[in-house]
């Protein structure tokens, strides 16, 4: 799930960006620091959206660095169980498949893919139906359900099922 | 560099109502060059003196102490020799403590000093504020 909320960061500046260019400075370095992170308790920062104020600084001592609080909005991505996401395969192998879901990767086990798609190995693995007609391998789009996630301080990694109605492949890329 | 460049950065500074800050570390003297992305332009030293006489009453000296003279004098030179624009015309000076010591003689060092009192509240003085006196007993500032 998106959220957009406000959160709080410590910038620390260094002295030779001091001058008519500080908040400008501050609001790339800001950029370059948080966009594209992840927290284990937000989630991913996908983008900032505004900077609502940048407060006093603070000399440190003995650095002559100055650190200024900035509090800012930002598009935050979040996964919670339970939650259905489309997502793009990126591997398959006989254990299941990975997907992409922007920067969350999420695994799906061939316990949690229905029991009638079977591992087709080869230059391009995959799991089929019986019949053939429905087909996941890389590059497919699938939409699936979150059953679990683990969140590191870093990192967030979840597990999805499409053992569940509607879901499953949504397109194949052979057939475009 | 030159001074009026930097004019908007130490004449900024005035302007803010104060406001607790949430930092850890008892640190004394807070960097207020981020004020000048409050007022896009540099304000004029007129607003800035109706600004002062707004502040409540502050009891402690309007000198400044040698401790401070010292800390500021350190700190200022230490950011200026890491490339920090200089805020006064220089004249050949390279050495980055003398430079520090003409800006804090023309009072352009955007400093605030934060003087912490027992009790724990704090004061915030300009270091343009302050009357500052050198060991050969010379005075600057205090108008």
């Amino acid at each position: 799930m998106f959220f957009h909320i406000v959160l709080e960061r410590n910038m620390q500046l260094h002295p030779r960006h001091f001058g008519r260019n500080l908040r400008e400075h501050i609001i790339s370095k800001l950029m370059k620091d948080v966009e594209g992170t992840c927290s284990g308790r937000h989630g991913f920062v996908v983008a900032i959206t505004s900077v609502e104020n940048i407060g006093k600084g603070l000399i440190r001592d003995g650095t002559g660095f100055v650190t200024f609080p900035v509090k800012y909005q930002c598009v935050v991505f979040r996964p919670f169980k339970g939650e259905i996401l489309e997502a793009v395969v990126s591997m398959v192998n006989k254990m299941g498949f990975f997907a992409e879901a922007g920067p969350v990767q999420i695994f799906v086990s061939n316990h949690l893919i229905p029991d009638d798609m079977e591992f087709q190995s080869g230059d391009m693995p995959n799991y089929t139906t019986s019949d053939g007609s429905v087909k996941i391998q890389k590059d497919s789009e699938v939409r699936l359900k979150i059953i679990g996630t683990r969140v590191d301080a870093t990192e967030i990694f979840c597990i999805g099922t499409i053992k569940d109605d509607f879901l499953g492949v949504i397109n194949d890329p052979t057939t475009i | 560099m030159a001074d009026e460049d930097y004019n908007d950065l130490d004449m900024g500074y005035e302007d803010e109502p104060p406001e607790p800050e949430i930092e850890e570390g008892a640190e004394e003297d807070a960097e207020n060059i981020n004020n000048d992305d409050i007022n896009g332009e540099p304000i004029e030293t007129e607003e800035k003196e109706e600004q002062e006489q707004k502040e409540a009453a502050r009891k402690t000296s309007k000198y400044m102490t040698k401790y401070e003279r010292a800390r500021i004098l350190g700190t200022r030179a230490l950011q200026i020799s890491m490339n920090a624009p200089v805020m006064v015309e220089l004249e050949g000076e390279t050495d980055p403590l003398e430079i520090a010591m003409k800006e804090l003689r023309e009072r352009k060092i955007p400093f605030t000093i934060r003087r912490y009192l027992p009790d724990g509240s704090y004061e915030d003085w300009g270091v343009d504020e302050l009357i500052v006196e050198d060991s050969w007993k010379r005075q600057v500032g205090g108008d």
